[in-house]
């Protein structure tokens, strides 16, 4: 008996189906059987076209895809006899089809009108018929995407944004949707369609790579539902093992990895091309005559070799990669910071980079704690780092976490997705401990043990002294940090679990964490962790109790001695000893030794500013009559400043002959950067630290001439300011004064309290 | 059949749970909840601020048990969740006029 047409197309795919081909060859094998078909009913009749589009047009057909074909014609008489013909055969072997019937003219005024209709017909492909028609759909309906561009991918970028907030993030999801999530196969057909706009390049090798593994596992997942029903694009828990095996993984783990890092380059990929796209389609800064006429691009220096360039963090002209190992870290802080992306290019020159030298230098830590500090924007920055292959060199332990998946409800995460959004988390929770710099590091480092046999705490805690004398980070910090991973569970579960009334369990704590800054660190962590985990892991119930544990852990745990001035050395004595207007420099330690008088702190930090030095830390204390200030100071932007002018500005100021207020604040307008969202500044008075002085500590975000204003305001609040301690963490500053009223008593006047906190607190916003 | 509603202290609940469990019932119903008895919250000091706690984090446990486990229920719940401090909670039942398992539509006691 002869074969019907309907069965020779379901004979076609059964026999690829059973022949145990790979799934891109299952995919090629399911596109030539389509086509043979096609062109055996319609040959090469005139008058019409059988034109596939979509999936089917890019030769992607899995089994469980629709058929996309567009049957098109020249208005001949037999048509409707020829789609009967392909149509019922198709639907009789039980093929899901996407069909339409159109003239060229009528195919491209549907795709002038529907976005989905115009994103299949970019994909049309000559199957069978007259290729002539063919052609000319081809020409008509790019032409009209070229020339609407403007209007359509706008259109197109708003859809692909929709989706993915609709759908949710491939890279994260336990149960992700291969094609419609963010980072799945609809973002790499949205880039291409854009590419087909001669407005961005095509999708590059990487992204073409990471498009085929997500097809593959869906080709695998079709071919799995063709036993068990309807066929999806949902890669549910219970098909992940079966999926897996049927790749060639021993492990369901193994396969979401793979799909994660895919689906991760889609994405960034994806945020770069419509970066592009509305790049190129912004209207010309300023509009002159001339088409041709090149407007000069705007460069503002960030930091140092640093600068944005139209929205992007781009090299300066003269910086050297090559032999530059911070230079890394300092793009990157200057990305997050200022919250704009790295340019691509530059990314790529990174990557010239010499090793980060063993330990590394100090600066190299400063800038990696700005990065970190540096808000949501960390996690843009961190992941274009990593795409690029530059972050698991700074953090080689960052391979082992690396998109791996958290088989549990409650993580929303990849374990290293779930650090950098813990360190997020963690920026906007600063001004709550004392050392912003390790509870950033902790949280970037609270479950790098997952990457590792065994508890992942006993894990953290083995890795975390190697990577934190790598950073060459002093003894002391790395056992705050020990500490933190390895208690990072221990608020939680203790305050949820124990009772919180009784002293063994306030015992139990106060065992694992021995002071109260530590406390303070280990309960800004826990809040950071649990955000980060996912909405079921936080909330104001849990939040409740770890507080009141915290509290009384806190109540048992004596305070801190207060933090003591350095002292001075033979030379800085020898200095002061003379009693003069002098100033000593070594490396980066700037000593200023003058006879005393009011508002000294305040008139130094600001020549110093006006020098473009970042001040990193200061103290000041006075022997006798004489003040001694010794300044950490490193240059803003390159090259250090001529000192002699320096010292000759300081004897200016000293005299009050230089105009520090006008000349900063012309600084400041200069260098004017939106800095996005700054965690409000916060004032601390602590009684408990010393009885000779009131101790007040300022926690900001550091900005040009800030030590500069807030030493001022306290002068101008009629406040001295006995000694000081002054630290920048990366782009934090924790300032401790001790200060006396004019009568050189302790200031405990709550309307005077008040009248400098919110004096503080001004200027701390001023100019931002 | 009776609704047994108890309202705990949240490191209790390993406690409780276990005793249920002991007791033979089946299944049952957590949610983090907070609220305040006679003792109406405290006062606590923090970071030097003091603030009133007017609601205090509890959990609240929900089993549907036969009328004659009720009782027994109860008992256990009480005994294994009382610290004798203030805040230990409260534990009481209200009857169930039907219930239903949806998956199998079994009703009555069947459900349980």
């Amino acid at each position: 008996m002869a074969l019907t047409p309907s069965d020779e197309l379901r004979d076609a795919r059964a026999t690829l189906l059973a022949g145990g081909l790979e799934p891109a060859q299952l995919r090629q094998g399911f596109s030539d059987a389509a086509d043979g078909w096609f062109t055996a009913r319609v040959g090469d009749t005139n008058g019409v076209a059988v034109v596939a589009v979509g999936g089917y047009g890019r030769r992607e057909l899995t089994p469980g895809s629709d058929l996309d074909v567009v049957l098109v014609h020249d208005n001949v008489a037999s048509v409707k006899e020829i789609a009967d013909g392909l149509w019922y055969p198709i639907w009789d072997a039980g093929v899901a089809l996407d069909h339409s019937v159109r003239t060229v003219d009528e195919a491209a005024s549907v795709a002038r009108e529907d976005l989905k209709a115009m994103l299949g017909l970019l994909d049309a492909r000559h199957v069978a018929g007259d290729p002539a028609l063919t052609t000319r759909l081809r020409e008509q309906v790019l032409g009209a995407w070229r020339r609407d561009a403007r209007k359509r991918l706008p259109e197109l970028a708003a859809a692909v944004r929709e989706r993915g907030e609709r759908n949710g993030e491939l890279a994260f999801l336990l149960e992700p949707d291969l094609k419609e999530c963010r980072g799945g196969l609809r973002d790499v057909h949205a880039m291409t369609a854009a590419a087909a706009a001669w407005v961005t390049d095509a999708p590059g090798e990487r992204v073409r790579t990471a498009a085929a593994t997500l097809l593959d596992v869906r080709v695998a997942l079709h071919q799995r539902a063709q036993r068990s029903g309807r066929p999806s694009d949902r890669l549910v828990l219970q098909e992940q093992a079966p999926v897996a095996q049927a790749l060639g993984l021993t492990d369901p783990d193994l396969l979401m990895r793979e799909v994660y890092e895919a689906a991760r380059t889609i994405a960034f990929a994806s945020d770069l091309t419509w970066r592009r796209v509305e790049a190129a389609l912004r209207p010309p800064r300023r509009s002159r005559p001339g088409l041709f006429r090149s407007v000069a691009p705007s460069r503002r220096p960030l930091a140092d070799d640093v600068v944005e360039q139209d929205g992007e963090v781009v090299l300066a002209r003269d910086a050297d990669p090559a032999g530059d190992p911070v230079l890394l870290l300092r793009v990157a802080a200057a990305a997050a910071q200022s919250d704009l992306p790295i340019a691509p290019h530059t990314l790529d020159r990174l990557a010239a980079a010499p090793a980060m030298p063993e330990p590394w230098p100090p600066s190299a830590v400063d800038e990696l704690v700005s990065l970190l500090g540096a808000g949501s924007a960390v996690v843009h920055v961190v992941e274009a780092l990593d795409q690029a292959g530059l972050f698991s060199r700074l953090f080689p332990e960052w391979d082992k976490v690396r998109c791996k998946p958290q088989r549990n409800a409650v993580h929303r995460f990849t374990v290293d997705r779930h650090l950098v959004e813990a360190v997020a988390e963690a920026g906007s929770l600063t001004r709550r401990v004392s050392r912003p710099d390790l509870l950033l590091l902790g949280a970037l480092l609270h479950d790098i043990g997952k990457g590792y046999p065994g508890d992942h705490t006993e894990a953290g805690v083995e890795i975390v002294p190697v990577i934190g004398r790598r950073l060459g980070l002093a003894a002391h910090d790395i056992g705050v940090l020990m500490a933190l991973v390895h208690h990072h569970l221990l608020l939680p579960d203790t305050a949820t679990r124990r009772d919180i009334d009784d002293p063994a369990t306030v015992a139990l704590v106060t065992s694992a964490v021995r002071d109260r800054a530590t406390l303070e660190l280990l309960h800004a962590l826990t809040e950071a962790d649990a955000l980060a985990t996912g909405p079921a892991a936080w909330g104001e119930w849990k939040a409740r109790l770890v507080d009141a544990l915290v509290a009384r852990a806190a109540a048992a745990l004596a305070g801190e001695p207060p933090p003591q001035p350095e002292r001075l050395d033979e030379r800085q004595l020898a200095l002061a000893e003379r009693g003069e207007l002098a100033i000593d420099v070594e490396g980066e330690r700037v000593t200023v030794v003058a006879p005393d008088r009011p508002g000294l702190l305040w008139r130094w930090a600001g020549v110093l500013s006006l020098h473009r030095l970042a001040i990193r830390s200061a103290t000041a204390t006075s022997i006798g009559a004489t003040a001694v200030t010794v300044f950490e100071v490193s240059p803003r932007f390159g090259s250090p400043p001529d000192w002699s002018v320096v010292r000759a500005d300081l004897r200016r100021a000293y005299d009050d002959a230089l105009a520090i207020a006008d000349a900063l604040a012309e600084r400041e307008r200069a260098y004017a950067r939106g800095t996005p969202t700054v965690v409000p500044a916060r004032v601390l008075w602590m009684d408990d630290a010393s009885t000779s002085a009131t101790v007040l500590e300022v926690r900001a975000h550091d900005r040009i001439g800030l030590l500069y204003r807030l030493t001022r305001t306290l002068a101008d609040a009629g406040l001295d300011v006995r000694s000081a301690r002054m630290t920048t963490l990366g782009a934090e500053v924790v300032d401790a004064f001790y200060v006396a009223d004019d009568t050189g008593g302790l200031v405990t006047d709550p309307a005077l309290r008040a009248r400098v906190e919110e004096a503080l607190l001004a200027a701390c916003r001023t100019g931002q | 059949m009776k609704l047994v509603t108890a309202i705990v202290k949240p490191f209790k609940l390993d406690d409780v749970k276990q005793t249920l469990h002991d007791l033979g019932v089946a299944g049952m119903t957590v949610s983090e909840v907070q609220g305040h008895g006679r003792q109406r919250g405290h006062t606590e000091v923090y970071r030097g601020a003091e603030y009133v706690v007017d609601f205090v984090p509890k959990v609240r446990l929900e089993v549907v048990v036969d009328d004659d486990a009720a009782q027994r229920v109860v008992d256990a719940i009480v005994d294994a969740a009382r610290t004798g401090q203030i805040g230990d909670g409260k534990v009481w039942t209200t009857a169930v006029q039907d219930l239903v398992r949806i998956r199998t539509g079994e009703r009555g006691p069947d459900a349980l």
